[in-house]
């Protein structure tokens, strides 16, 4: 009974002294705890955070000007992955989210009284997102500031100036890549043509017209070219995924740098089996119309 | 008669499937030979326009690029010190802004720049005089370049007025300056509208109050100089600035701002590469296999196997190399079109060049088509050294 007792009382004690040293050591963080979140929240990118070992909870101090005065304490709230923009692919995201009026409050400039009063841009959404058009006409006629642009988030000219000038450069080099190719598929056809010369031959001597057998060819052809574009095209699907994660993972983004759209893929069709075709027609053509016996070899 | 005169009878014997595939070589030669100046074209290209301006030292307030973060506070101060760094000749404090100018009942926006050159700029005068910061003159002194010059009609001694749009918010009156030089700006963009005046004279016509600040400070290093070690003297005495050369320049936009097109010339180059070897092998394999009959005959006549295997070298030798030869005037044309199209680009300086000559280029591109040749041979070489002679005669001739 003694010594349950002693058990006891030594027990008390140890989870009286536990709780004592836990409330002193606690206290202080529940303490600086509580301070944190008094402090004004932002978001930072899991770019910055990788790069800084940011956490959440994290405070963190921002100055607006480069020698630092007018800092200001805040507190991570999140990390975010950053909206991909190709017009910034190489640049590093290291970027943090602010509420205005704390945005406002950081860049203030006591010169400026309008510092705290003016934005760069309001986003606007619209119920129905294909009214964006005429609203902008709308809203450009009935605000009369000079100074402000109304447009649509769909970019502004330069980027879509930068994507139309790539766009044509990747044109121009598939252009310069199917000469090349069309001109090694004539090679090819020439040659696979000439290595049926003696078959030709004896087609045509057993009575087979020009016609029978060029549609014969075209029939070949229309199946090697088809079949030679559909492996193109499930090749291409196939690598997409890999130069997409080899570009996503050398620009740290989550841009999509290759999509194989039905629209490409229609139009790769749409070039390469006529090209296929005419090809192997071309090459046949030549042959047809050689000398019978000569192409028998007798 | 030699393999090499040999294999080329056999090529020319028929010309119709040579040419072709001359041609297709030719073709892809030329874009593997463009992808290879564009991996490097603009680093070159930069190099080039980084030397060509006659500073090679630039200080920013931050690590941002040069124009794209905080400016230096107490421009003036930090003038004063750079200049005492041992190997540095001179300092230039630029100011870069925007400013409006009315054209044909419209405004046009240019842009604008503050500098105090008390020898030259960053900019070739190619009329008139420079504007020194001592000048005192009123109307105030600007130096036009040739696009506002003629779309304004502009001469040396002519006026200009330019409206101030440097600083959100504000609203200044138009300042009329006079046109005392007009020069080229060896990073401006081919429509871009330039003027450039002193430190003093921009800030007037931006209404700034906070005129003792500059974007970027330019350092022209002395004669012999090592600008790194310059930079590192910099460091030194105001290691709150950021000090690069122009190397560390071209090194830091290697890495970021051209990485795009260096990928995309190397995924380029490597398919080309592939496409082409993958062709060639195509071409000569079939072409080797429908001579099959042939070198049997001319083996069984006396010609050795290394005779008959050099005979397929040569050809892909003669092949790959007429067509990689007519692939290099083939490629500069091709180059040309393609810069002119990627110069269209938004915000690229008219001077920056994305497909660079350079002779380490053409030693890659002979290297390149050396390896295709030869690996494109190894099949063909193969079948041909392996070729049973008595056999081979009685299925070709017997069937």
């Amino acid at each position: 009974m003694h010594a349950r007792r002693s058990r006891f009382l030594i027990l008390s004690a140890l989870i009286a002294l536990a709780t004592i040293i836990a409330t002193r050591w606690w206290t202080p963080a529940i303490l600086h705890g509580q301070q944190n979140e008094q402090l004004p929240a932002i978001l930072v990118t899991r770019q910055l955070a990788a790069v800084e070992g940011l956490r959440i909870g994290d405070v963190v101090t921002l100055a607006a000007r480069p020698d630092g005065s007018s800092a200001k304490q805040f507190r991570i709230a999140g990390i975010y992955e950053p909206v991909a923009d190709p017009t910034r692919l190489a640049a590093k995201r290291f970027e943090a989210r602010l509420h205005l009026p704390d945005m406002l409050e950081l860049k203030a400039d006591a010169a400026d009284p309008q510092s705290t009063e003016s934005v760069s841009a309001i986003n606007v959404t619209l119920t129905d997102p294909q009214d964006a058009t005429s609203f902008v006409r709308e809203a450009a006629a009935a605000i009369p500031i000079p100074q402000l642009t109304v447009r649509t988030a769909q970019g502004g000219d330069g980027s879509a100036r930068l994507f139309v000038v790539l766009d044509r450069f990747h044109f121009a080099i598939a252009v310069v890549t199917v000469v090349a190719s069309t001109m090694f598929l004539l090679a090819l056809m020439v040659m696979l043509v000439e290595e049926r010369r003696e078959s030709v031959g004896i087609l045509r001597l057993i009575g087979l017209r020009k016609g029978r057998i060029l549609l014969q060819v075209f029939a070949e052809g229309l199946l090697i070219a088809v079949a030679g574009a559909a492996f193109g095209i499930v090749f291409a699907v196939t690598m997409q995924g890999v130069v997409n994660v080899f570009f996503q993972w050398r620009y740290d983004t989550s841009l999509i740098f290759v999509r194989i759209t039905p629209h490409v893929a229609m139009r790769c069709i749409l070039l390469a089996v006529p090209l296929g075709v005419v090809a192997s027609l071309i090459s046949s053509w030549t042959l047809l119309r050689s000398n019978v016996l000569d192409l028998a070899r007798r | 008669m030699s393999p090499l005169a040999f294999a080329l009878r056999g090529i020319v014997r028929q010309p119709g499937r040579a040419i072709l595939g001359i041609a297709g070589i030719a073709a892809t030669g030329a874009l593997l030979f463009d992808m290879l100046m564009l991996s490097q074209g603009l680093v070159i290209s930069m190099e080039r326009l980084l030397a060509g301006v006659g500073f090679d030292i630039r200080v920013t307030a931050t690590q941002a690029s040069p124009m794209a973060g905080p400016a230096i506070p107490n421009a003036t101060g930090a003038v004063a010190v750079l200049e005492k760094v041992p190997g540095v000749e001179h300092v230039v404090p630029i100011r870069v802004g925007q400013a409006l100018v009315d054209i044909d009942n419209h405004s046009d926006q240019v842009t604008f720049m503050g500098a105090n050159a008390a020898a030259h700029g960053p900019w070739t005068l190619v009329e008139g005089r420079e504007v020194r910061p001592e000048d005192s003159a009123n109307p105030p002194g600007v130096i036009v370049n040739r696009n506002l010059a003629n779309r304004h009609g502009l001469a040396v001694g002519g006026n200009l007025t330019l409206r101030g749009d440097c600083i959100d918010n504000s609203s200044v009156p138009p300042t009329v300056f006079r046109v005392e030089g007009i020069a080229d700006f060896p990073f401006d963009q081919s429509l871009q509208l330039t003027a450039v005046t002193t430190l003093r004279s921009f800030a007037h016509a931006c209404g700034d109050v906070n005129a003792d600040e500059a974007d970027m400070l330019m350092l022209a290093s002395s004669p012999g100089a090592d600008p790194a070690v310059v930079v590192e003297a910099i460091r030194g005495v105001r290691p709150d600035l950021t000090a690069v050369t122009n190397e560390e320049l071209v090194a830091r936009f290697q890495q970021v701002e051209f990485s795009y097109f260096r990928q995309i010339s190397f995924v380029l180059a490597t398919i080309t590469m592939f496409f082409g070897l993958l062709l060639i092998t195509v071409l000569l394999s079939v072409s080797t296999n429908q001579r099959l009959g042939e070198i049997a005959a001319l083996r069984a006549l006396g010609f050795s196997r290394a005779r008959m295997v050099s005979d397929v070298l040569w050809r892909s030798t003669l092949l790959v190399g007429t067509g990689g030869l007519i692939a290099l005037p083939l490629g500069v044309v091709l180059a040309t079109w393609l810069d002119r199209l990627l110069q269209t680009m938004p915000g690229i300086p008219a001077n920056l060049r994305f497909f660079v000559f350079a002779p380490r280029t053409l030693v890659v591109y002979v290297a390149l088509l050396t390896v295709t040749t030869a690996v494109a041979a190894i099949y063909p070489m193969q079948t041909v050294a392996r070729l049973p002679i008595s056999s081979t005669l009685r299925s070709e001739v017997i069937g």
